[in-house]
């Protein structure tokens, strides 16, 4: 009886503040249409340029010199360039990651694998005969070296088409700084006569780039991007509403109306939650939509784990929010706040530029927001198709923030009933 | 069995500097209209809001029905039954979905809500029309009438009404006279909140009149009036008030108490001069009026009324704020 009663109340409450937002113009713009305009015109304008320091750029090598290889009938076993080459590439302060095998994106300890999980940007695969082809080893008959150009393998991450530029401009920077040393000691080592080495010793080493097989298909930026706006979503719709709902109710005088009826606070704050996680939800569709309408995104459905990641993330959202909307006076200042921290924080959540891109401590701050958690599991989930496990370090980072922020938020609503 | 309904004692709110209301004790016995009588910032309105929980006192203790407000109050919210001073509706809602709402927390459903809502529409004047437009559409009066519908709907046993009448016109405001009459016959307790003193003296079986935080006088308009013997009052409008004719007034021996006055309803100056012996001293307020060159338009007895008792307890009319 009184649980049926608390839970009609709990719905009228929430129904009531859903309607205060579909039938206010105002609102709507800016609790759910908002992240849809930045969407859609950074979507449109934003480009995929950028530059960044060697050292954030995670590089996989895969050193196959010292395989064994046939050479004019005989095994060699030679590794001495491939092995200068690993060391100057850590010298040249890439963070560098050694792989026996390229391998296939499904074998745990390959370089294939650490690209579709994002660990790696890049790869680059140097063959068995690296060491002979550049040290002359391959002679005809007579023992004349036959000119043979090396030839080294990148693989990209398709997924992140920003992180695989920025990966490929540089090693392949430093691979044309590798070639001027290697041509400074080659030179010297010339056999006398050889005009045809000219031409290769211009050119020693040749490079093809393909994009690893991370999921089975071409990405685009956009399709990263859009599960992004997640993150966006609660922003603006979580932790804004939050923000507002209750501090309105105040300054008009609802709420206090609300609170003389025999109705606990905590049912009030339970129908304002389930009205905010609506509006969350709505949003989040709303934006997936505008995704596969506007920019054909393609992307994959685990509807399950989405829906969960974004509930945990409207934890953080919607806790934040009642905090915001407990110290604010009046509702204008519970929207100040909320605006004033949520339009720089969606530059740090890593929906639309990644955060390798920032300077070093706006990347600390930016890793440690659950919003950026969210960002990263949507990626994973919807843009590399990994599965569920992938995703569980931000899952679990979202709950344990989610849970605090929420519970610190709830706090400081009693605390806030207790001022009247 | 509680005789009262409502028993406040040494109740006290401070805000930073204000005492809003100060050390206040009264009671209010079950089934009866209490009239809360005094001027702007008397403290009426957070008396009221103490009443039902909005705002928490500072000390003191309030009992409601026989519940500690502090702790039994989800008991006595079951009991209340509040109309706020301001106009607390969900704008961007019809009246019948604010109606729904309130019910609704008031725990009625079904069949039971809606009956509630088709009869307190009734009570609303509203035309089916205004019912499915939004609040924000309508007029001052219609928006009033649906406030204090809303505090109506789980028919509670007492009922706190500030200011339900302010900004109804002549007509409406009769209408609810008669609600809230009937609803005292029910037998309802209700503590009707008011600066006009008609309205307290019309109304109420017993009425407090508070200023600056506290109640000055207490008992039935007629014993308050008996009290302070203040049983007429002569109200003269002269062509022109001036400080001589004032001075003049004062000097006529047996005259309690005069004061100028702004009638609203006539727009018009006039001096009321509060005396016990009516008759006996005319003829002598309208030789003193002659006298300083004033003319006489209109006199007219009266008995004495609650607006008279505040000022002569505290030298200030009930509406000099208004006349600013
Ligand atoms: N929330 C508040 N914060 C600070 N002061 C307040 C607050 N509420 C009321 N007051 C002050 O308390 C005093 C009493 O106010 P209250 O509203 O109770 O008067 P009132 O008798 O209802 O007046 P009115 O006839 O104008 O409605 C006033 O001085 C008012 O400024
Ligand atoms: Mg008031």
């Amino acid at each position: 009886m009184k649980l049926k009663r608390t839970i009609r109340q709990v719905f009228a409450i929430a129904k009531t503040d859903f309607l205060g937002i579909v039938r206010n113009k105002t609102a709507i713009f800016f609790t759910l249409l908002f992240p849809l305009f930045f969407l859609i015109i950074i979507g449109f304008t934003f480009g995929t340029q950028g530059t960044g320091e060697t050292s954030r750029i995670q590089v996989g090598t895969v050193n196959l010199d010292g395989n064994m290889i046939d050479v004019n009938g005989t095994v060699s076993q030679n590794s001495t360039i491939g092995d200068v080459f690993v060391q100057v590439l850590k010298d040249a302060n890439f963070t560098v990651y050694e792989y026996d095998v390229y391998g296939d994106k499904d074998t745990n300890g390959t370089a294939a694998y650490d690209i579709s999980r994002g660990e790696i940007k890049i790869a680059v695969v140097l063959p068995a005969n690296f060491t002979e082809t550049l040290s002359y080893q391959y002679t005809d008959s007579l023992g004349i070296p036959i000119p043979t150009r090396a030839h080294l393998d990148l693989y990209t991450d398709p997924s992140d088409p920003t992180g695989s530029i920025i990966g490929q401009q540089s090693l392949l920077g430093f691979i044309s700084g590798f070639i001027k040393y290697y041509q400074e000691i080659a030179i010297n080592q010339l056999p006398e006569n050889l005009q045809d080495y000219a031409e290769v010793l211009a050119d020693p080493i040749t490079v093809s780039t393909s994009e690893a097989d991370v999921s089975g298909r071409q990405l685009r930026w956009i399709d990263y991007m859009v599960p992004g706006t997640l993150g966006l979503v609660l922003l603006w719709s979580g932790l804004n509403h939050a923000s507002v709902a209750i501090a309105t109710e105040r300054t008009k005088g609802t709420f206090q109306r609300m609170v003389i009826a025999p109705v606990s606070s905590i049912t009030v704050l339970a129908g304002k939650f389930i009205s905010s996680l609506a509006i969350v939800y709505i949003s989040a569709v709303i934006m997936l939509a505008s995704g596969l309408l506007l920019f054909q995104v393609n992307l994959y459905w685990n509807v399950p784990a989405i829906i969960l990641a974004i509930f945990l993330g409207a934890l953080s959202a919607i806790g934040i929010g009642l905090i915001i909307s407990s110290i604010a006076k009046n509702e204008e200042a519970a929207n100040s706040i909320a605006v004033l921290i949520s339009v720089p924080l969606q530059f740090f959540i890593g929906a639309f530029f990644p955060l390798d891109i920032m300077p070093e401590p706006a990347q600390i701050f930016g890793e440690a927001l659950p919003f950026t958690k969210l960002v990263y599991a949507m990626q994973d989930i919807m843009t590399k198709n990994l599965p569920f496990e992938a995703v569980m370090p931000e899952i679990i980072y979202l709950t344990i923030s989610g849970l605090i922020l929420f519970v610190v938020g709830i706090i400081a609503y009693r605390l806030s009933l207790k001022r009247l | 069995m509680n005789l009262n309904d409502i028993e406040i004692d040494a109740v006290t709110k401070r805000f930073e500097d204000t005492v809003a209301v100060d050390n206040v004790s009264m009671k209010v016995a079950k089934g009866e209209l209490f009239g809360l009588l005094g001027p702007n910032g008397a403290g009426k309105s957070t008396l009221t809001k103490m009443l039902c929980g909005m705002v928490n006192p500072t000390s003191g203790t309030i009992k409601v029905g026989g519940y500690n407000i502090r702790d039994n109050a989800m008991k006595v919210k079951e009991l209340l039954g509040v109309v706020p001073q301001d106009i607390v509706l969900y704008d961007y809602m019809n009246a019948r979905e604010n109606l729904a709402f309130f019910g609704k927390l008031y725990g009625l459903s079904g069949g039971k809500l809606r009956d509630r809502i088709e009869e307190l529409l009734k009570f609303t004047q509203l035309d089916e029309k205004a019912v499915k437009r939004h609040i924000s559409t309508y007029s001052g009066g219609m928006k009033r009438r649906v406030n204090i519908a809303a505090a109506l709907l789980h028919e509670p046993q007492v009922m706190l009404l500030d200011e339900p009448n302010a900004g109804l016109d002549p007509g409406n405001r009769l209408a609810l006279w008669e609600i809230i009459q009937t609803l005292h016959k029910e037998g309802k307790t209700i503590v009707l909140t008011t600066h006009m003193m008609d309205e307290a003296e019309e109304l109420s079986d017993q009425v407090a009149i508070m200023d600056k935080g506290k109640i000055i006088a207490l008992g039935s308009p007629r014993q308050l009036i008996k009290k302070v013997k203040m049983e007429n009052t002569i109200t003269v409008v002269p062509n022109k008030i001036t400080p001589k004719l004032m001075e003049a007034v004062k000097k006529i021996s047996g005259v309690k108490r005069s004061y100028r006055a702004y009638d609203e309803e006539e727009k018009i100056e006039t001096i009321k001069i509060i005396t016990e012996r009516a008759e006996d001293i005319l003829p002598e307020v309208v030789s003193g009026i002659s006298s300083v060159g004033s003319k006489i338009l209109s006199v007219q007895l009266s008995r004495g009324t609650l607006e008279d008792v505040f000022i002569l307890l505290t030298g200030r009319s009930l509406r000099e704020e208004e006349q600013l």
